[in-house]
């Protein structure tokens, strides 16, 4: 990247009007052309014309040109030098998948998705107008429920727990079936802001404010609220720093509640903790692609079919915060469990797909191989002890 | 855990978005060439002109005078022009690719796609895909709005989309001179990439005049911009002769084509192909290309299982409660194929972690998953 901004310099110090180079500037070839020939124009009013005379003045035109010229040639070689850095660090094309998600109901799923990230990242203004130019409906209460979160998280950041606690209680049922610790959390920060920022420290304020409010969370909180009523022992904060309990002085006590809060929002809406249209790009654009790409090229040399709406025919590795789901690949076959071929369990422990197990017993009368040592399966029937697994 | 940045595979997708400036600024440079050819070649002229009539007779002073006059206001106007063009479209140019360049730089000196640097580069990365997105799909006032707001103007091709929307506009309304001029700017690459545009576009109008029926006119057209093509597309041409004999409302299969209405649609076509190649713009839009790449990477058949439904899994879209079909990416990810894994993963049910050997999956007697929760005790 650097060679490239390197060239650039070069090329814009030539082009700038009175840039350095090997050669003249055009501006500078110009001038000087300007006043010879202002000055032969006098010559000529005061002593008339001769060819000799003249001569001076084609010659001057044509030193000019050659200056000009090279100038030019100049530049465009440098202009060449930047476009040929550019081919060579970005030197492979995109790919071309014609048609994709061209079709009418796959536009509409985009601009759906497209007008939800508006909303979801706070561009409300920018949310507005694609709905305009787009067929998409974004129901109000949606809109007003990202209008709302996004006001929460605003007073959240000026350190107003108010709104977001009011959220909580709200919804304190969906939060306890999620054992999220959200409200918890936001009463947590709230004490501690109490404890911190009041000077004198105000122990007696921020201990009346856990009695009504932290103490209702005891049951599920009770180491966390032990520690939280004992870290007062070591104020002022300077101190508490220093303490075991230094973590609960950490500004990111509050600052975390906002991805927190975000996430349990947005998890009540049924949707994801992180931008989905991010994620999804962020995988996409940061080499699966490539990788993909590479794998249909070594397809094509080795001309295996590859059918594209089948499944890929590499695995793209993922960061384990975006592995979701539990996936089993049978040892044996290689294949995906489905539900037609479901994951079984031998008594021994270990786990194939359905298929591969019927497979693998087929030859009735011989033991399998693979079990041979197991007593309980080393018998002239195989008797295999299988039962399904249980959805992973 | 924190991934690394993948450089490579980022830089696939910015091919255009370096190339595109620089294409503009090789368009200035050529102009200013020419302006160069031009205005001096007049003023050299205006010297041999002298010098031709001194080897013959005596030139008055006046007139060598008036010469050299008009040789300094050509310099003057040449030494104008040649600025104007720099401040008006060489610099920004060259501007537009610095700041490109500085962007993509930002991204070498990350090494963790973790650290708040990477999030805000991929947002603005995600923010420049869904300008484009929208310039494409004629959302023009989202794509000038978001570029304002989030001050990206100079890391996307707002003016370029709205000269395609112009022209495209123009053909749809079924007038060939907007294309027609973009041609003829862009002659000497059209030429290289062997495009037929022009020539499609040219044929084009001359079927209108046999539309009309105006066939004087017709043979005129077609003797001054049809004919030149006469190596590449005599056959084309000889077909295009006959029209001139059939009526538009004519039932004859090839004529009957020709002066079929749906011709413009694929100039509009042909013309966005041959527009994008030039520019090297793909011609899916970026947004396209990484969905499908994000969602093909990402999906598996437990997205689309009611209960195997992650909230946060954006394959599983579970927006839409009812029914196992998302209304967004789900609905996207059902034209990519699934991802392929060569082992298996176990995600814990109750901490969404993924098992490994510090953190092993436990089988209860009753078959069910579960990690033994470290720290389980506690709950």
């Amino acid at each position: 990247m650097d060679v490239l901004l390197k060239e650039l310099t070069k090329l814009e110090k030539l082009t700038a009007s009175n840039g350095r180079g090997k050669t003249v500037p055009i501006k500078e070839s110009l001038d000087t052309l300007l006043s010879t020939l202002e000055h032969r124009k006098q010559v000529v009013e005061t002593e008339g014309v001769t060819p000799e005379s003249w001569k001076g003045v084609t010659d001057i035109l044509e030193s000019k040109k050659k200056e000009i010229d090279e100038r030019l040639k100049e530049t465009y070689s440098s202009m060449s030098r930047l476009g040929k850095a550019i081919d060579k660090k970005f030197s492979t094309p995109l790919p071309s998948y014609p048609g994709l998600f061209e079709s009418d109901t796959a536009v509409n799923a985009l601009e759906r998705t497209i007008a939800l990230h508006f909303l979801r990242t706070g561009q409300f203004d920018t949310a507005q107008t694609f709905i305009q130019e787009s067929e998409v409906i974004i129901p109000d209460e949606l809109r007003s429920k990202f209008v709302d979160l996004h006001h929460i998280l605003k007073a959240l950041r000026n350190r107003d727990i108010n709104p977001a606690l009011r959220w909580a209680s709200d919804h304190r049922e969906f939060l306890k079936s999620r054992s999220s610790p959200l409200e918890f959390n936001l009463h947590r920060s709230e004490y501690m802001r109490l404890l911190i920022t009041t000077r004198p420290p105000n122990l007696l304020l921020a201990i009346t404010y856990a009695n009504e409010h932290l103490r209702p969370f005891y049951h599920e909180h009770e180491a966390e609220f032990k520690r939280l009523m004992t870290c007062p022992v070591y104020l002022p904060l300077p101190r508490l720093e220093r303490s075991p309990y230094a973590d609960l002085a950490s500004p990111s006590l509050h600052f975390d509640l906002e991805p927190l809060f975000a996430k349990e929002y947005c998890a009540s809406l049924g949707m994801s903790r992180q931008v989905p249209l991010r994620v999804v790009g962020d995988i996409g654009g940061g080499g699966a692609l490539a990788k993909i790409e590479k794998g249909r090229r070594v397809m094509r040399e080795r001309k295996s079919e590859w059918s594209q709406r089948d499944e890929l025919p590499i695995e793209i590795p993922l960061p384990p915060e975006n592995r979701y789901h539990s996936i089993f690949t049978c040892p044996v076959s290689k294949e995906q469990s489905t539900e037609q071929n479901p994951p079984m369990m031998m008594t021994c422990g270990h786990v194939i797909a359905k298929d591969s197990l019927y497979k693998l017993s087929k030859p009735v009368g011989r033991p399998m191989r693979y079990l041979e040592n197991d007593l309980e399966f080393a018998g002239a029937q195989p008797r295999l002890k299988v039962k399904p697994l249980s959805k992973l | 855990m924190a991934s690394k940045v993948n450089t490579e595979g980022i830089f696939l997708f910015e091919q255009p978005f370096v190339r595109v400036p620089y294409e503009n600024y090789r368009k200035v440079f050529r102009t200013s060439q020419k302006q160069v050819e031009r205005e001096y070649g007049a003023i050299q002229n205006a010297a041999s002109d002298i010098t031709n009539r001194c080897k013959s007779s005596d030139v008055p002073a006046s007139d060598a005078a008036a010469a050299i006059d008009e040789m300094i206001a050509r310099v003057k106007s040449l030494q104008r022009k040649l600025s104007d063009l720099q401040d008006t479209s060489g610099k920004p140019a060259q501007d537009v690719i610095r700041e490109r360049l500085k962007h993509l730089s930002t991204l070498e000196s990350m090494s963790h796609s973790n650290t708040p640097d990477f999030t805000r580069w991929a947002d603005t990365r995600l923010d420049r895909w869904l300008v484009d997105w929208c310039l494409r799909h004629g959302k023009e006032e989202t794509a000038r709005q978001m570029a304002k707001e989030k001050d990206i103007e100079m890391l996307v091709d707002i003016s370029l989309f709205s000269d395609i929307r112009r022209i495209e506009g123009a053909l749809q309304n079924h007038s060939c001179t907007e294309a027609l001029a973009w041609c003829s700017e862009n002659k000497s690459t059209l030429r290289k990439s062997k495009s037929t545009l022009e020539f499609d576009l040219r044929l084009q109008e001359y079927i209108e005049l046999c539309r009309a029926q105006s066939k004087v006119e017709a043979i005129a057209y077609m003797q001054k911009y049809l004919t030149p093509w006469q190596e590449t597309h005599l056959a084309q041409i000889r077909q295009a002769s006959a029209l001139l004999a059939v009526r538009p409302e004519t039932r004859c299969g090839p004529y009957k084509r020709l002066f079929d209405p749906s011709r413009w649609e694929n100039l509009v076509k042909s013309f966005r192909c041959a527009i994008y190649s030039l520019n090297l713009i793909p011609n899916e839009p970026l947004l396209n290309l990484s969905l499908y790449a994000g969602l093909a990477s990402m999906k598996l058949l437990a997205c689309y299982d009611q209960s195997t439904k992650k909230v946060d899994c954006p394959v599983c879209d579970t927006e839409s409660s009812s029914g196992s079909q998302g209304l967004g990416l789900g609905k996207l990810a059902e034209d990519v194929p699934l991802s392929h894994h060569a082992n298996s993963t176990i995600v814990c049910q109750i901490t969404g972690r993924i098992m490994d050997e510090d953190n092993m999956p436990m089988a209860f007697p009753n078959g069910l998953w579960k990690r033994w929760l470290r720290g389980a005790e506690r709950s």
